[in-house]
């Protein structure tokens, strides 16, 4: 039988984003496609891409206007790539991000394209607001009324309650709960501590802010509408401040209760765009190559049910990524666990070093274990920059790919959880 | 006695004739009170406008299956019918709705035309009361596809020559984990009565609801478990399923609600409020 060859590399280059703002502040008034389109200016003149056609751009954003049906085509269109470059839209909730750039590593690696961006957007602040239900019904009702009588009739059959607006929210279609309720029921469920959250957290923000001041995002991020950092970031935070905090989520939990505002992602506003390619095509256009994109593994958990918490999906992708490529959760000199919330990242980490649930929910014949903390999300995460839902899986990628180019050996870690009980894990490798 | 309807009744019509009997005392009932009556209506079909607003108002898809619960509503005027009735010997308005049991062996699809047939089969004596069952079943083609037993309470109302047996011993309500919440407006029962018919005053509005002595409307004990099927009831296969209500779920509310799987495919469902640490209903589904 003949062995199918080994697919070649997919390399990351580089990445940018505009700095992250907290919803309803600095970006008000800016659209998701205004955001996206600054995002890719910012790479296309780092990298020298004006003009270039690319194999593919693929973006996405959460959410999402109706007229943004071909939102990343339209941002490509404002940006000075050749016009000629193909892109589409990409939607998996808060995996959008990394699934965009995983499945275009994925093209990469086949040989389909050479090139590719990868990326997403999301903004609170411009937020579809959308008809309710009662509302839509009437007018389309309206739309499709031929005659004088079916037009009255529909116009009539119009409430005064239909015409309030039915604004988007975190919550889950299927259970009514938000994504921090959800949170708070596997916080508890696996007894993690609000001090423990809220040192997480803190870390998350020293972390952050170091790595600005040492200059680390200096060639990821692009300044916009007068921001030049994440203004979530709170360097003097401390575990102190974050514990005078009032719990968020979970209040029926009564003094159980410990999520708070400071330990769970902001709403926030932002973009994020990757550029990857094959090693031929970093080297014919003299970029450089920071980090091989290794592989990658999307898991669902069933959650409606109450099986399963909401976000607890990346504890389930991570161990068939690791047997997939032969390794164990030590081997890794990098790990970026999005946070969500505190609790989802310690509730994660809980879980692999827990020998029932490896067991039972996970099948392992032993623990997947614990990690050196000190190797967590070293240049902040989430709770200090924000979480801009799609913007997210290409501020991780592009910040592990240059924490593993900066050390110039060893892999990197990346998980993310998502809304609808799903999640996505990715391996990236230096170079 | 066979009681043929010519066509299925209409439930405002039905609560508009009883209700000059809310004032009718009534303390004490025969234990064959009941009348030998089956209501009967030959042919009774689901519109495709009230499947669609029926599955949008409780949360489930579109699809090409009459949902369980809505069965039980294509079927309740007959048996109202009965309850509505002279001969009927306890008072329609003020009955308490206990339990559901149903039994529904196939998928029923959209386009069958079903007969109804509705039986009061038994009055038995309880703590607080008297509760009567009423037995619904529908037809296709002759085919049995769907049989429920409604349990209603007529409290205060002393069944003759049986002694009621004592309240059960509660234990203390423990609520399960929440895997869902239902936040419920003020117009839940409106919204559910435009779709199903059931204009009962104690669901529609605040003022209605006060006039048969509720502090506020109460939700339709159909539309919660309606709505508990919607998320917990099988595709593609028959099921039984069963329901209890402990107590109102005033409106608007927050409604709890628990989920769990056990094995060989059932589900119970649960909601309680949380604040007052209260159940509303428990139940369960089981596919056949």
């Amino acid at each position: 039988m003949a062995s199918s060859p080994s697919p070649r590399r997919a390399v990351i280059i580089g990445g940018n984003r505009i700095p992250f703002a907290r919803a309803n502040g600095a970006y008000v008034g800016a659209s998701n496609q205004d955001m996206m389109t600054a995002a890719l200016d910012g790479l296309v003149a780092r990298f020298g891409l004006q003009g270039e056609r690319l194999g593919a751009v693929a973006a996405g954003a959460v959410l999402k206007h109706s007229r943004d049906f071909n939102l990343t085509r339209e941002s490509v269109l404002g940006t000075a790539l050749d016009p000629a470059t193909p892109a589409y839209d990409v939607q998996m909730a808060c995996a959008t991000g990394l699934e965009a750039i995983g499945s275009l590593a994925d093209k990469i690696k086949l040989g389909q394209i050479d090139s590719a961006i990868g990326g997403g957007v999301d903004t609170i602040s411009d937020a579809p607001i959308a008809l309710s239900d009662g509302a839509r019904a009437g007018m389309l009702a309206l739309g499709r009324a031929r005659t004088l009588k079916d037009r009255l009739g529909a116009v009539a059959s119009l409430r005064p309650r239909d015409l309030a607006p039915a604004a988007p929210g975190t919550n889950e279609p299927r259970t009514g709960l938000s994504m921090g309720e959800h949170q708070a029921l596997t916080t508890q469920r696996w007894g993690i501590t609000r001090e423990a959250q809220d040192e997480l957290a803190a870390a998350s923000h020293q972390h952050l802010a170091a790595a600005y001041e040492r200059g680390f995002f200096d060639d990821l991020v692009t300044p916009y509408r007068g921001l030049t950092r994440d203004n979530n970031l709170r360097a003097d935070s401390t575990v102190e401040k974050l514990a005078k905090l009032k719990p968020a989520f979970g209040k029926n939990l009564g003094e159980q209760a410990t999520m708070t505002a400071g330990n769970s992602t902001p709403l926030t506003d932002g973009a994020s765009a990757v550029l990857l390619g094959s090693e031929e095509f970093a080297a014919q256009h003299s970029l450089p190559v920071l980090a091989d994109f290794v592989d990658y593994e999307l898991a669902a958990v069933d959650f409606v049910s109450g099986e399963e918490g909401l976000l607890m999906a990346p504890a389930y992708a991570v161990p068939r990524l690791l047997a997939r490529n032969g390794l164990s959760l030590q081997d890794f000199d990098f790990y970026e666990i999005h946070e969500a919330f505190a609790g989802t990242v310690l509730s994660t980490l809980k879980a692999w070093e827990d020998p029932e649930f490896c067991s039972e929910r996970l099948g392992l014949d032993a623990p997947l274990g614990s990690i050196d903390r000190s190797k967590l999300n070293v240049a902040g995460s989430s709770l200090a920059a924000g979480h801009p839902f799609a913007a997210t899986g290409g501020r991780i990628v592009a910040t592990l790919a240059k924490l593993l180019h900066e050390k110039g050996s060893g892999r990197g870690l990346i998980s993310v959880c998502a809304a609808g009980g799903q999640g996505i894990v990715a391996i990236l490798e230096a170079r | 006695m066979r009681e043929t309807l010519p066509e299925v009744p209409t439930l405002g019509t039905l609560y508009a004739s009883a209700a000059p009997r809310v004032l009718r005392k009534v303390t004490s009932v025969a234990p064959d009170a009941l009348p030998d009556t089956e209501a009967y209506v030959e042919a009774v079909r689901c519109s495709r406008e009230q499947l669609t607003a029926y599955q949008r108002l409780v949360g489930d898809t579109v699809r090409e299956e009459l949902p369980s619960v809505l069965l039980h509503g294509l079927g309740f005027p007959v048996a109202l019918w009965l309850m509505s009735r002279k001969d009927f010997p306890l008072p329609l308005l003020g009955l308490v709705h206990l339990r559901n049991e149903v039994r529904q062996p196939r998928v029923v699809r959209p386009d069958e035309t079903l007969a109804v047939s509705a039986r009061a089969v038994g009055l038995t004596a309880h703590h607080a009361g008297t509760a009567v069952t009423i037995e619904t079943r529908l037809f296709s083609e002759g085919e049995l596809v769907w049989e429920g037993r409604s349990l209603y309470l007529a409290k205060g109302v002393r069944l003759e020559g049986v002694e009621a047996p004592p309240a059960p011993e509660r234990a203390a309500f423990v609520p399960p984990s929440t895997t869902a919440r239902w936040r419920l407006d003020g117009s839940t029962g409106r919204r559910f009565a435009a779709v199903l018919g059931d204009y009962n005053p104690i669901h529609l509005s605040a003022l209605s609801a006060k006039v048969l002595g509720l502090k506020a409307p109460i939700a339709h004990g159909m539309y919660l478990a309606g709505r508990a099927l919607a998320q917990c009831a099988p595709h593609g296969t028959g099921y039984a399923w069963s329901v209890d209500f402990a107590t109102p779920v005033f409106l608007p509310g927050t409604v709890e609600v628990n989920r769990t799987s056990q094995p060989g495919g059932v589900v119970r469902f649960s909601g309680w409020n949380a604040k007052a640490s209260k159940p509303h209903f428990a139940g369960e589904v089981t596919p056949l």
